[in-house]
């Protein structure tokens, strides 16, 4: 559980979770409703929302972490239709794509990627001046977690 | 007792004249995921026109697309689901589902179970299973993909669904079945009479395990994409007789389920069951059961 609270420090955000209602299978951490903590037995395969897996000592979080941390205060960029679809196909995010910054724009830090509609497409790490003074060609987030991973796992 | 002729004479038999036929692709949208997100306007923006399934309230024909509908933000952001039309009639025939607990006993690939979560409005419980473990990965992608919070999913068979020791309000028996010849190539050539009652026989144990879990009050609707009555009318009528099961009428799209099939005569309660033939959509099956109710 620590690496989901840790993981959601990176991006600026907070998250509050109920040890009670979080299990850990196997590296992978699952939020539990009250009535599915109540029913649901060990040896689940797959259990309330799915928050992310460690692997190899890294936290790979689900997009429903994403979704749930984008509701809140987090780094985010709100980037326009065009960048949004190149994002999620895998690519990273050129200033001129960028219509609106949240919270932190330091280089190193994580940032949410979200389209103009608010929904969340996954997240980066700022890689170039988020400034509105910066060149528009510059690149300034790099893609590490896209929902166009849906499709690349079915291949 | 096998090939294209010796099934086509058989639905000859049952009164349907058998046509090749291409069904439409469709979609259905997840009420809870788009809200307020005026989704129709979003997928005509992107070259995508939609046409309400009449029969359906959450269900569209994709009319013309510019792009593949399983590859837009909206279906990755889990706004729709790619669902074939009349495999979305099966969860609708429950009434209110939303803080109950419900059963989708062979659930992948988890068009059907998205769509129960969708109903319930991801409230209650909703456990799915499924025998064959691989296929619980793309069901678990679909989960995430459609922010489903209420599932708990097994890799287990619907015959030992009793080992859970739950009882459902509501039961989906979307059950292993033959399939039929619009969904599947060569359909023709790879199924024999054999196989048919092979599956007839393993839905009949299914049924039987489900009834065990389902509360004296509770639903539990059955489907295939057979468009075999040993594994449809025949199978209901031997529900009827043998589970105390009774037949529940229903108002869904469809034709009468047939009570007279080669020569027997089933329960006259079957014809409240529900049988697709090919046609817009593929073929299919449904009925909606309840606990007989004891009048004596």
């Amino acid at each position: 559980m620590k690496a989901v609270v840790r993981f959601a420090f990176q991006l600026g955000a907070k998250i509050v979770l109920n040890a009670d209602f979080v299990v850990d299978k196997a590296g992978r951490y699952f939020l539990l409703s009250e009535a599915l903590q109540k029913v649901a037995r060990k040896d689940f395969y797959y259990v309330g929302t799915y928050l992310g897996k460690v692997k190899n000592g890294k936290f790979f979080p689900s997009f429903n972490l994403l979704a749930m941390l984008a509701r809140g205060e987090a780094n985010k960029i709100v980037v326009e239709k065009k960048a949004a679809w190149l994002f999620i196909c895998g690519r990273d995010v050129f200033r001129k794509g960028v219509m609106a910054v949240r919270g932190s724009r330091k280089k190193g830090d994580h940032t949410l990627v979200l389209n103009e509609f608010g929904e969340c497409l996954g997240f980066g790490k700022i890689i170039g001046s988020l400034d509105e003074a910066a060149k528009r060609s510059e690149l300034v987030v790099r893609n590490v977690s896209d929902i166009g991973d849906f499709l690349r796992r079915e291949s | 007792m096998s090939g294209k002729e010796f099934f086509v004479d058989r639905y000859r038999q049952l009164g349907w004249e058998f046509a090749d036929v291409q069904p439409r692709q469709a979609i259905r949208i997840n009420s809870v995921n788009s809200k307020g997100k005026n989704l129709e306007e979003r997928l005509r923006a992107i070259g995508v026109t939609l046409e309400k399934i009449p029969f359906l309230e959450t269900g569209y024909w994709v009319r013309s697309s510019k792009v593949s509908v399983g590859a837009t933000a909206e279906y990755l952001l889990g706004l729709y689901s790619i669902q074939e039309a009349a495999a979305q009639i099966p969860a609708t025939l429950f009434s209110g589902l939303r803080g109950k607990t419900v059963l989708d006993a062979c659930a992948a690939p988890g068009g059907k179970t998205l769509q129960l979560a969708d109903l319930m409005g991801n409230t209650g419980v909703l456990v799915a299973l499924d025998v064959k473990k691989g296929r619980l990965v793309a069901l678990s992608n679909h989960l995430e993909r459609c922010h489903v919070s209420n599932a708990v999913v097994y890799g287990m068979d619907a015959r030992q669904v009793s080992r859970l020791k739950l009882k459902f309000d509501g039961i989906l028996l979307d059950v292993p079945c033959s399939g039929n010849f619009v969904g599947e190539r060569d359909w023709f050539k790879r199924r024999t009479l054999a196989d048919v009652r092979r599956n007839a026989k393993l839905q009949r144990e299914i049924l039987t395990e489900a009834v065990e879990c389902l509360r004296d009050d509770g639903e539990l609707v059955y489907s295939t994409c057979s468009l075999e009555p040993e594994e449809n009318e025949v199978n209901m009528d031997w529900a009827v007789k043998h589970l105390g099961l009774q037949i529940e009428e229903v108002d869904c799209y469809g034709k009468k389920g047939l009570t007279a099939v080669f020569g027997s005569q089933l329960d006259v309660t079957v014809e409240r069951c529900r049988r697709i033939w090919p046609g817009e959509t593929q073929g299919f099956f449904v009925c909606k059961l309840k606990k007989a109710v004891n009048t004596q």
